[in-house]
Formats: structure tokens, sequence, C-alpha cells
């Protein structure tokens, strides 16, 4: 006891909390009781000194509100409540007493009896106008917890408990107070009996609506206007007595609001009508519907125009509840829902018209509120759609009717991104009036012929075509509607556009070939027996000659909607026939038979012929490229690629090593069709599994290795006049194009499967050879003259997957080309400077694999290229080196299996760039600096922004010195670096508002045709001078505006159309710049 | 803007796929089907006249006053109604209604885009499509002479109504 007189004097003196927590120990442990709390307080408690009165009660508070909640009895609960009670008299203790109530109430001792009294005191005493916020916000948690905690003790207290805390909450208007205070009205109006009360409880709580509040900056409390917005919406939509009082509020608010009030009131009216039920529904109907008419056939955005069909489409449904299927319907139909279709209908009238696409817009609503509504609705639609369109006089509107009567079947039909190929393969085809067990009928049931005829009749004119296109494709989602009988019908009528001529059709062949890949998907037949033939049918058996363009275009045509509709697995397989077949015509197959066809001709027709024919043989590799691509791209179209390994490509080996070997004219050696012919090996092969890639690879080697040829060409081919040894050093240009081939049978084999090489004489004279013989054989390959570009780039990729799989291998590999290479060849000054770009660029994809797997090696590596960065002869080659190491490429991908560490750029670009910068940073002019410059402005540019963001201050100033070298290649890539980081450079103002008189000079300078020869650096000075009013505060730059609108007018007259466009988008932004 | 809507159901019409310049291929320059050779095409230095799709370009997305429509939308503008020569531009436009007093407007919209966007030697005259408008001339007038035109873009009110208008255009969005 005495220790409590003690800490409690001394808390009156210092107010410490370590005496609180002293005190609420001891009740913890039992120690101390409450009660002689009170005691030792007693003569502050009845001080007749203001200050020391409150500080006694709000010391008590204090503990209570600290106090474990099991350590009072009812006894002190009792106690303390009487005590607390009467403080509310007292205007000085007020606000720690109803502190100390606020926690008293959540304790659980807090029994029935102290509910009424505590209520009882607090309606009695508590003036709310009078107190403060915070003291207020008591109040309402005192109430709060009592409607938690006690609600059934406050149902008792009945009306007085309601029209005393209604006088309570009225006029408050803080925020904080609000949300509690909400949340009390949304219980009290949902859970008691309010009946007598309703004009008080609508007036609390109407009479916040709309929220307007807006909370100030900075706002520690962190309440916003949608909490307030949410809480109090809850509130309205509590009890139904709202109903005839709040929806003429609701209406007036609607067509006085802003858009946000307008859009606040239409979302509490969605809340609202549920709750206040049919009988409000009706009583407002005409009023409602001709509130939200006006919003929907008169948006004022587009935002506010679907807040209202939400909002439509709630009211509707609580006017028309669904019912049980019976005979007639559409006879239990609403009045009032009657009277909005037929408006929306009556909209429909004037097809062409703005307001009939908001009264389509309407009625798709009310598809899904209930079957007999969908019913009604659609077939009172589809009516009045067939009719207009069959109507002489609306002959001009069709193409607006078919558009309406489209908007209405994707209301009905599945949403396009679930019409992926796997759901449709599941979608039932419709096979009676009543599918799926869904007791009612479908809604178009009845329409359906008669919209299938309109949308069929549609195709035949020009005028309607397309809009009936995507009608028949929203028709097709629908499920189960169309047979597949009408399938085939729909088939044959788009069929008719596929094979004609784009002026015919006026270019509707894209959407028709949607159209039917969608079908394809459930309905391939239709397809095999009615579409292909003529599209297979338009490609000639040889090339059409050079003049005849038209013929040309025709076949490329063919081929590309056979691409886009052949993914699907049957209809690729008769693709895949008829397009080798064709190939087989264009190439002969064996050197003799070429001679027989071509005795006729005489050599110039021939010569004439060659390249048209490799054109075709081009087009038709391309379409079947294109279609494995489409295949390989969507993992549930691609499961019958492997088994193209046995079947395409052993007869495209046959027809491009037989081209390789024979010495008569052969289409097939070209480099065009060996880079399509490898795109097509290497879209099979990355679908193969491990085994399947080990048998595959095995017999390349084999056959490029070995002269093993038939391994590869399915055990067929012509009688070899020569012997197929493409990687020697010392094979015919033809046969080395074919590595191009090897190469790509190789990228896509994942790590796991070895490479297994044989003697390579074949005779195993020799033994195994290693990879790393390989390799250094290729560098040398790559070396030579002759060497094309093509086979360069083949080389290189193999290098690179090759290096990256298998790393250890090579270790031997890697070691000559930093030895011995290096010194003989890349570092060599005496060798011609063309032939050491070449090896740099060996180099480079030696390296890049092992970049990506952020080997340790790189740095060696990369070294050499920084030393080359002094080397006058190849310093450019070497500075664009650096940058191309960072750059991704499409062969050390996760596609093809590489080995990627993560963050690999990051690594390399961290070591690098300081070595860059460091050496850019000299300012002496010299060519070695201009080296660093150019490999800075490739290193940066090949990189996501997010890697240098923070390095921009430091880059800037080298970056811009960068747009002084000439070549355009490199100011196009620096100014494409410096618009991707205008956002991040204008936020640390700092470093671009330095720049920014500089950089508008610049760029004004490389936008001058007559300054700026290349059109693309041109187009890039002008999207980024277009940028610069958005990045840079107008008061730095408006002395510029002037002279760049002048000097823009200039280049509006520019002779590429691409920079007039930009020319003209940077002038509206400079002339939009002000302050 | 004013309370008074001159035409409250406009009719719309669909948009016009945007015309697809011709590639290699298909004008027959090259037998070559190429997927890359968007490069190659724009990369020699033959000039590209400024023609009537480029124009029609430059105004079709222009926001009309009174709806959230495009002029093109509205078919206001269409590409048949611009002629292009050396260095002469006529547009011609149709008001939505013959009383419409939103054509002054629209057709200031028009100049002010074409003078923001065209090289100054082009002299560019601006009509309402011959017996479309009830005040054809006034209007005619009003949009052709220089002194009226520069008098209007001295009006701040006018000016803010007019960069309203000119907002969309250019935008992208069914362009490419």
């Amino acid at each position: 006891m005495e220790f409590v007189e003690r800490t409690a004097r001394s808390w009156m003196l210092f107010e410490r909390d370590t005496e609180v927590n002293q005190l609420v120990a001891g009740i913890s442990s039992g120690q101390v009781a409450l009660l002689d709390i009170v005691k030792a307080l007693g003569e502050y408690l009845t001080s007749a000194e203001d200050a020391l009165r409150t500080k006694g009660v709000r010391f008590l508070s204090l503990v209570i509100e600290q106090c474990p909640k099991d350590k009072l009895n009812r006894q002190a609960v009792r106690v303390l409540v009487t005590f607390y009670c009467s403080k509310l008299e007292d205007t000085e203790t007020i606000t720690p007493a109803l502190k100390g109530l606020s926690h008293l109430v959540s304790f659980p001792s807090f029994s029935s009896n102290e509910v009424s009294d505590t209520l009882s005191a607090i309606f009695m005493h508590v003036n709310m106008k009078a107190l403060v916020q915070s003291t207020r916000f008591f109040v309402f948690n005192v109430i709060y917890s009592l409607v938690n905690s006690h609600r059934d003790d406050l149902k008792k207290m009945g009306d007085h408990f309601l029209s005393s805390y209604a006088a309570l909450a009225s006029g408050e208007k803080d925020p904080r107070n609000l949300l509690v205070a909400f949340k009390i009205a949304r219980v009290v109006l949902a859970e008691f009996d309010t009946s007598k009360h309703v004009e008080d409880y609508f007036e609390v709580t109407f009479c916040y609506f709309p929220i307007t509040f807006r909370p100030p900056p900075n706002d520690p409390y962190g309440i916003s206007a949608d909490d307030l917005k949410d809480s109090l919406r809850l509130c309205l939509s509590a009890s139904p007595a709202f109903g005839s009082l709040g929806i003429p509020l609701f209406l007036e608010k609607l067509t006085a609001g802003s858009p946000t009030t307008k859009r606040d009131t239409l979302q509490a009216m969605s809340a609202c009508f549920p709750v206040y039920g049919l009988t409000v529904a009706r009583e407002f109907g005409e009023k409602v519907w001709s509130a939200l008419k006006l919003e929907i056939f008169q948006p004022i955005d587009p935002l506010t125009e679907q807040t209202s069909l939400d909002t439509l489409r709630e009211f509707v449904r609580v006017l028309q509840p669904s019912s049980t299927p019976t005979d007639g319907l559409g006879d239990d139909i609403d009045a009032h829902v009657r009277t909005i279709c037929n408006d929306c209908v009556e909209a429909i009238g004037e097809p062409e018209k703005a307001q009939a696409k908001a009264g389509m817009k309407a009625l798709c609503t009310f598809v899904g509120i209930s079957p007999n509504l969908s019913f009604y609705t659609v077939t009172e639609a589809a009516d009045t759609l067939v009719k207009l369109f069959h109507d002489p006089g609306e002959v001009s509107n069709r193409a607006a009717v078919i558009m309406l009567l489209t908007d209405l079947l994707n209301a009905l039909a599945l949403p396009s991104n679930t019409s992926e190929p796997s759901v449709l393969h599941k979608r039932p085809l419709s096979t009676g009036p009543t599918s799926l067990g869904y007791p009612w009928p479908s809604p178009l049931e009845s329409a359906k012929d008669a919209l299938l005829g309109l949308l069929v009749v549609g195709l035949k004119s020009s005028s309607t075509r397309l809009p009936a296109i995507h009608g028949l494709s929203a028709l097709l989602r629908i499920p189960s509607v169309v047979t597949d009988e009408e399938l085939g019908y729909i088939v044959l009528e788009v069929g008719e556009f596929v094979s004609k001529e784009p002026y015919e059709v006026e270019d509707v062949t894209i959407d028709v070939l949607s159209l039917l890949s969608s079908i394809s998907t459930t309905a391939a037949h239709h397809l095999a027996t009615q579409i292909l033939p003529p599209l297979f049918a338009a490609l000639p058996d040889c090339a059409p000659p050079r003049d005849a363009q038209s013929e040309r275009a025709a076949y490329w045509r063919a081929l590309c909607a056979l691409s886009t509709l052949c993914v699907q697995p049957t209809l690729f397989e008769t693709l895949v026939i008829r397009l080798t077949a064709k190939l087989d015509l264009l190439c002969p197959p064996s050197p003799s038979m070429s001679a027989l066809s071509h005795v006729s001709y005489t050599a110039t027709v021939e010569v004439e012929e060659v390249e048209s024919t490799a054109a075709y043989a081009h087009a038709i590799l391309t379409a079947l490229a294109d279609t494995l691509f489409a295949k390989v791209s969507k993992p549930e179209l691609a499961h019958d690629v492997p088994k193209y390994v046995d079947r395409l490509l052993p007869h495209l080996f046959r027809l491009f090593l037989e081209a390789a070997i024979t010495s008569e004219q052969c289409i097939l050696t070209d480099p065009r069709l060996l880079h399509v012919g490898a795109r097509i090996v290497k879209l099979v092969v990355q679908t193969l599994s491990i085994e399947q890639q080990q048998k595959f690879v095995g017999e390349t080697v084999a056959a490029f290795l070995n002269g093993g040829v038939k391994s590869i060409t399915g055990g067929e081919f012509s009688s070899l006049t020569d012997e197929f040894r493409p990687l020697r050093t010392d094979a015919s240009a033809r046969q080395r194009g074919t590595v191009t081939l090897f190469a790509a049978a190789h990228i896509p084999i994942r790590k796991e499967v070895p490479v297994i090489l044989k003697g390579r004489d074949g005779t195993n004279a020799s033994g195994p050879i290693s990879l790393s013989a390989l390799l250094k054989n290729l560098v040398e390959w790559c070396d030579l003259p002759i060497c094309s570009a093509l086979q360069r780039e083949a080389a290189c990729e193999l290098f690179a997957t090759l290096v990256n799989k298998h790393t250890d291998d090579v270790s031997d590999f890697l070691d000559d080309m930093l030895k011995n290479y290096w010194s003989a060849t890349l570092n060599n000054p005496n060798i011609s400077s063309e032939v050491r770009c070449n090896s740099i660029n060996t180099w480079v994809w030696i390296t890049k694999g092992l970049v990506v797997q952020s080997h340790q090696l790189v740095s060696s590596f990369v070294d050499c290229l920084f030393t080359l960065l002094e080397d006058g002869a190849v310093d450019w080659s070497a500075a664009r080196a650096l940058g191309a190491l960072a750059e991704s490429d499409h062969v050390l991908t996760k596609r093809n299996g590489a080995v990627l560490k993560i963050l690999h750029v990051q690594r390399y670009f961290d070591a690098v760039l300081p070595r860059a910068q460091e050496g850019a940073k000299k300012f002496d002019g010299s060519r070695r600096e201009t080296a660093y410059l150019i490999a800075l402005a490739y290193l940066v540019n090949a990189v996501p922004k997010a890697m240098y963001t923070t390095q921009i201050p430091t880059l800037m100033p080298l970056l811009l010195r960068g747009l002084d070298v000439a070549d355009p290649a490199i100011r196009s890539h620096i100014i494409h670096c410096l618009s991707n980081n205008i956002t991040t450079a204008s936020d640390d103002q700092s470093s671009l508002s330095t720049y920014a008189s500089t950089l508008v000079v610049v760029m004004l300078k490389n936008c001058m045709v007559t300054d700026m020869p290349d059109h693309r650096v041109r187009v890039a000075a002008l999207k980024y001078l277009s940028l610069l009013p958005g990045a840079i505060r107008y008061d730095l730059l408006h002395p510029y505006k002037s002279e760049v609108l002048k000097d823009l007018a200039k280049v509006l007259d520019d002779p590429k159309r691409v920079v007039r466009k930009e020319a003209v988008n940077a002038r509206t932004n400079w002339y939009r710049y002000s302050g | 803007m004013s309370g008074r809507i001159f035409n409250e159901n406009p009719t719309i019409y669909a948009l016009s796929k945007k015309s697809t310049r011709k590639s290699r291929f298909e004008t027959g320059q090259s037998l070559w089907v190429d997927m890359d050779d968007c490069q190659d095409t724009s990369d020699g230095s033959d000039v590209e006249p400024i023609d009537q799709d480029e124009i029609f370009e430059l105004i079709r997305s222009i926001s009309d006053p009174e709806h959230p429509n495009s002029l093109e939308e509205l078919r206001v503008v269409s590409a048949e109604q611009i002629e292009v020569d050396h260095n002469h531009i006529m547009v011609e436009f149709t008001p939505t209604v013959p009383h419409c007093g939103m054509s002054t407007l629209i057709g200031l919209s028009i100049r002010v885009r074409l003078l923001r966007s065209l090289p100054p030697r082009f002299k560019i005259d601006i009509r309402v499509k011959p017996g479309s408008h009830q005040s054809e001339l006034a209007v005619n007038k009003q949009l052709n002479d220089k002194e009226r035109v520069a008098a209007a873009l001295e009006n701040p009110a006018l000016v803010e109504t007019l960069e309203k208008c000119l907002e969309t255009a250019g935008s992208t969005d069914h362009s490419d």
C-alpha cells in the first residue's frame, strides 16, 4: 500500500512512464489491487484544484489502459465505472474519464448492468459540441466497443439508445471520428429496429453524401477519401428503410454533380438497390431510368459511362428476379425493364447514330442477369436488327447494323482471352436445343438462323464484309450455338475471300484468316476439304518469270494464308507434304534429272530463271519456317513438331546436301535459302527430347565430318560425284555454305548431349578427334579469304554454342586462342586490318559463350580487346566488340539450352564500364580517346538502363562528347541511350538541366537533312527533342522555344516521311510547352 | 463549352484501315520475300513527297469539339477531300449538320494543326464541303482570312478549346 502511494505521488510530480509500468506490473502479479490505487489517489481524485483532479483521473486511466484484462474483477469494474460516470459531469475530468471508460468497456468483466449506466451517463452529461476531436473520439470508441460486445444490451435499451445516439452523432465533422461513427451506424441500421428513427439516421448518414473530403498533404492519419466513401456507402446501403428517402437524393446529386460525384453516386446506387429492394426500385423506376439514360446515352466520359452501365445492371437485377423456366418466355418481364428495353431498342432503330451504340451497350448489360431476361433482350434486339437489315430503306446502314449485332454477340460470347485453342477443344459443338444441361434454351436459339443468314449476306457486299467477319467470329465464340454443319457452311462462305486478290476483297484477308484459324482448332476437316485445296492449287509448279509480278504476289499470298491456317497438327502435316513436294519440283533431286528437264531451255533463260526459282523456293521455305515458329511459340501447338525430325529434316538435308555436291547450277546453294533452311532446323531441333537430340546430333556429325551423308538424309542420296567435306579448308564454296545447317543443328542442343566426334576421315585411322581440335580447325576455316559473311556467321554461332555448353571440353582450344591465335593473328600488325576485324568477330562469339555463364576466362579475353583499343588499325572494331559482348543474341538463349548465369550482363558491365570510362575521360582528343568513347557508347546502349542509372551524372558529359564522332551509327546509339534515360536523368535535376541548352543545340544540328545525311539519326534526334519539353522545367528551356520551332519548321520539309512524322511530333510538343 | 449541343446524336463511322504502304516485294522491286527488309526500304536517298495520305494522317485524329469522337469517325474529314499540289493544299471538311455552330472551330483546328505540321512553303486552303453548311460562305471566308485567323488565335479561351481538340491529334492508337 505504501509502495502504491509512493509511486502515485511520484507520478503526480514527474509523470514518468516507469511509475505506470511499476503499478501495472504490481497488478499483473497480484501484489497490488486496483482499489488500492484508487485509494492512494483519493486526495487527487477529489481535489478542489482542477489541474490536480484532471491529473489524478488521467493517471488512473493510464494504469487501466495497460492493465491486463483478466486482472479486474466484476466488483472493481463496477466501482470504476461508477467513478468515471460521476467524473463525466466535471468538465475538467471528462477527457481522462472518457479515455478510461474507452478502455474499461473492453474488459470481460464489464457487465450488462454497467452498459446502460455508462451510456445513460454519456448521453446525459456529454455535450459533443463542447468537446475537442480527440475527446469525441473516445466517446465514439466507447459506443463502438459496446455495439460490438454488448449488442443485445443496447437493443434492450431500445428507443432511448437509438434517439440519443443519433443526437450525439449528429454534427460530427472530423474524418477520424466519422470513420468510427459510420461503423456504428452501419451496425445499428442493419441490426436494430430503427423503424421509428429512420429520419434521424437518414440525417446523420446521408448528410455526408457525397464525400468531398480531400486529405491534407502529409496527413499523418492516412485517411483517404475512399476510406470514407466506402465506409459511408456501407451505411447508406445498410437499411431498406432508406429507400424512398435516399433515391431522390441520389438522383439529385447525379444530375448536378461533377464527374467524380456522379461516379460516387452511381456506385452508391449500385450498392443500395439490392438492399432497398423491389418495391423501392419499382416506385422510382421511371426516374432512375431517365437519370441513368442520360448518363448512358450522352456520356461525359468513358469511366462514368461504364459506371452507369454497372449501376443499370444492378438496378435491373433488382427489378427482374430470376424465375423458373416456363413456356411463356418473356411473359414475366417487369414493366419497367420492358420500358428500358424498349427505349434501348428504339435507339438501335437508328443504327448508324452514336446513341445506337449506347443503347446496345445497355442491352448487353442485361445478358446474364437472368435467363428469361437474356432471352427477352436478345430476342428483341436481334429481331429489330434483322428487320432493319432487310429493310430496303436502310441498306446504307447495314454495316452499322452488323456492328451492333457483333456487340450483342460479344456479350454472349466467351471472353476472347479464354478462347484459347485448349478451351475451344473442350467446347462441345451444339447438339440440340438444350445441351450442357442448361435449363434454359440459349438466348440465341430462335434467332440463330436469321442471324447467321444475315451475317452471310453481309459477307457478300464490300461495305459490310469486315463487320460480318467480326460478327461471325463473335458468334463462334458463343458456346454450343453453331453446329458442325453450320461451321462447314461458314467456312465455305468465308473461304471464298481467302484466295481472292486483295483489291477485290478490300483487304479483309487478315480477319478472314484469323476467323478460319479459330475454326481450324475445332473443325480442321472443314478447312482441309474446302480451304486448303484451292490454296495449294494457287501454288504453281515452277516459278513465275521475273516480270510476272502479280503471279509472284499471288503465290506469296497463298503461302501466307497456308502458313497462318496450318498450325493445327493434321493440317500442318498436309502442309509439310505438299510444300516439300513443291520444293522437289523446283529443285530437281538429281543432277541428271535437272539436265533432262532443262534441256529445252536456252542458257540465258536459265540464268533468268534461276533467281526467280530460288526466290519461290525461298518463299516456300519461309512459309514453312513461319508456321513452325507459330507452333513452337505456343506449347499446346508444339507437341507434334518433334516427329518432323524424321520427315521434314531428312528431306531438306538431302536437297541442300545434294545441291552442295553437284556440279550443276542449283538454287539451294543460295545463302538466303540456306538461311531459312537453318531456321527450320533450329525450330524443329529445339523441341526434341535429349535422346532424340543425341541421335540427331550424331547423324549430323557423321554427315558433316565423316562424309556419311546418308545418315542424315534418311538413307536416300543420289550418287556422289564428289566427297562431302564442308569443314575441310579446301572445301568448295558450295560445300562450305552447308555449315550453316551444321551450326543450326547444334545451336538448340542441350548441354547434356555429348558431342562425340569420330575420326576425321571416317577410316578411324587417326582415332577420335577432340572438340578443341574441331574448333581450332574451324577458326582456320573461318579465316580463309573465301569465307563469306553467312559462313562466318554460322561458324561464330557454332563457337558460341559449343564453348558455352562444353566449356571444360574445349579448354585446350581456349588456351590456344589466348596464347597463339592472339599473337599470331589478332594482335599481329603485319596482317591486314580487314582480316583482323573478322577475327575480332570470331573472338567476340567465343567470348560470348563465356560471358553468359560469367566464366573466369572472360577477363583474359576482354583484356585482349582493351589492348586492341590502342591499335589504330582495329580500334573501332574492338570498341564495337566490347559493346557486342553485352548484347543479347538469338543463339545463347534459354530456349536453346544455353548455360546462363543470372545477372551475367550486370557482371560483365560492372567489370568493363569503369575501364571504358577511365579511358574516355582523358581529354586529349586523340584517336585512342575516341575509341574509348565509342566503346562506352556501344556498351551503354547494349544493356538495360537500370544498370547504369546511378552513373548517369558521370556518363552524361562523355556521351555528349561522343556525339561529336561523325559515324551515324554511334550518334544514333548515343541519342537512343540519352532518350532511354531522359526520365531518370530528369529526376536527378542537376544532370540533365545542366546540359539542357547543349542538348537542344546538338539535337537540332542532328535533325537537319543538310547536316546529317542518315535519316535514322535524324529520327532519333527528333524523338529526343520531342521528349525534352516533358523532362525539363519550362523556365530553363523557354529561351530556346522560338528557335526550336523555327528550325523544326525546316525539318517538316525533310525528304523522308518517317523524319517528317517525328518532326511534327516534336514541334507539337514544343508548341504545347509552356510555363 | 456552351450548353447548347448542335447535334446530340451524330452518326459514327467505322475507321478506315491505315493506308499501308507497300513493301519492296509487293511493288515488284524485289523477287525475295524478306522479313527484314524494312530497313533497306527507306535506306536509299529517294525522296518521299508529302501526299494526300500524309495530310490526312495529320488531321484524322483531331477531336470533335462536341463529341468524344475524332473528326475521322464523324466523317468530317476524309482522305478524298484533300488535294495536294506542288505548294498548295486544299482541305475540304463536312460538318455533321448544316446548322453546326462548331464548323468554324473545327476548320480552325485543322488550320492550326496544319500550320504547325507542314513546311511554311505550302499555301493552305480550308473549305466547308459545298452545300453542307447554311453559312458556307461566311465560314470559308473566316477560315481563309489570315488576319481573322491571327485574331482568333489571340483569344485565350478559344485557344484553350482549340488545344483540347488538338490534344488527340497525332495519337498513334489506331495507326501502326
